[in-house]
């Protein structure tokens, strides 16, 4: 059983791999920190996992640096497509809005159910579940969006928002789920969040396995010929 | 409660768009990559100076001094339906022009893939824009909204979140221009026509 908890590593590793091969360090730099932090923590926990004194340290150490990449990710993946959509100034006000509404979900469901946890690792669970459903509302967003502008969705900012929602959005049926059935729910719970992780993961590789154009800055570009100038100011002059 | 309720919302709105990209995924992605053939006879004309006359203030002050209460708002009723036509065309033609960046986006040559990102950006704001004044010109026409308020302005619809339609618009077309430079003249005054 502990081996099928590392499979997530294995999958993470190769994503880490084409993600080297295909520099998108350059394109999308936080989801590429995000990745190579996931497989040192998998391979930090795995490590220390006899340790139950060092696990434990090092499960909630990574698991607070976890919810500070997840937002990090999210905040990149936002930034790329709003980027393209707009420049208006309410477009910037998004992310900070969706951050406030899932704190304040996120603190709501606290109150409702009380934790077993207190002090700090309250606080990484709070933050923890807060950027699940960040990362729900990103993705849904984006899901709803793209049929109504007409992007096209094999793009590296969808692919990351794709993985991120179904883990998020399984994680957050089963701990919901979990919290009305109590510890009868746990292996079901564990099972099915390390499923929706690994898929998440399988959705990544399949999104970076195909190459995605960057765009060359503007500046590299060559000046388009005279004949081709003419052809645009005859059809600018048309429009006119 | 309310904050359960929220919660399984938002979990059923996840859901929803899993399904959904289940869907996508099983049907393979279905846009398919399109070039200039695919474009041009696919574009509805949109008649700026149209648009402007019904966007201008001055030629609705003109018809609501004319013409009695009654007659200004049948009058402005059929004006709002024909703009929201021309948003419909818009958003139509931003949408083929969309699919046609995405395939040129990823050419070789970085001028055009340059054009093609500089013609989608203009496309995606034309379609915000046409969205955003879509939902407001059928709230109007559905809610009747003179039985409840003076009749609305449709100069007001000049722009919708920050985005100066027939501005974009323009800018649009430019866009296009540039991005189908190498047509054959003759396609390429079809397509000036067509937008």
């Amino acid at each position: 059983m502990i081996f099928l908890t590392y499979i997530p590593l294995g999958l993470l590793t190769i994503l880490l791999w084409i993600l080297v091969r295909r520099g998108a360090y350059k394109a999308v730099p936080c989801f590429f920190a995000y990745i190579a932090f996931a497989v040192t923590a998998d391979a930090a926990r795995f490590v220390v996992h006899t340790h139950s004194d060092a696990y434990y340290r090092t499960y909630w150490i990574t698991e607070a640096a976890y919810d500070v990449l997840g937002i990090l990710v999210m905040y990149e993946v936002l930034r790329m497509v709003l980027g393209t959509l707009t420049r208006a100034w309410w477009a910037r006000l998004i992310f900070p809005a969706v951050l406030i509404s899932s704190l304040g979900i996120s603190l709501a469901r606290a109150n409702l159910v009380p934790s077993r946890l207190g002090g700090i690792l309250l606080y990484i669970v709070i933050g923890e579940i807060a950027v699940r459903f960040v990362q729900v509302f990103v993705f849904a967003g984006l899901v709803t969006l793209a049929p109504i502008i007409g992007v096209r969705w094999r793009q590296y900012p969808f692919g990351i928002a794709t993985g991120f929602g179904l883990y998020a959005t399984v994680a957050l049926l089963t701990t919901t789920k979990f919290s009305d059935f109590g510890t009868r729910f746990k292996i079901l719970w564990g099972v099915t969040s390390l499923v929706a992780y690994s898929v998440a993961v399988l959705i990544w590789i399949w999104f970076f396995s195909v190459p995605q154009k960057v765009e060359t800055p503007k500046f590299e570009s060559s000046a388009p010929s005279p004949g081709e100038l003419k052809q645009y100011k005859d059809a600018l002059r048309r429009m006119r | 409660m309310f904050a359960s309720i929220l919660i399984w919302l938002m979990v059923a709105w996840g859901a929803l768009a899993c399904v959904y990209m289940l869907y996508c995924a099983w049907s393979r992605f279905p846009k398919r990559d399109v070039n200039a053939d695919d474009v041009i006879p696919f574009l509805y004309p949109v008649d700026i100076s149209l648009a402007e006359s019904l966007l201008d203030p001055a030629a609705e002050f003109e018809c609501r001094w004319k013409l009695g209460p009654p007659q200004f708002r049948e009058v402005q009723r059929k004006r709002m339906r024909l703009f929201l036509e021309l948003t419909r065309r818009m958003a139509h033609n931003s949408k083929v022009l969309v699919e046609y960046a995405d395939a040129e986006k990823n050419r070789e040559d970085p001028r055009r893939a340059i054009a093609a990102s500089n013609l989608q950006e203009k496309a995606i704001e034309v379609r915000l824009y046409a969205l955003l004044t879509g939902v407001k010109l059928r709230f109007w026409l559905l809610l009747r909204a003179e039985i409840l308020n003076a009749m609305p302005a449709l100069a007001h619809l000049r722009t919708a979140g920050q985005i100066d339609g027939l501005q974009t618009y323009t800018a649009l077309k430019v866009a296009a221009a540039a991005a189908f430079v190498e047509l054959p003249p003759d396609e390429l005054d079809s397509l000036t026509r067509n937008l």
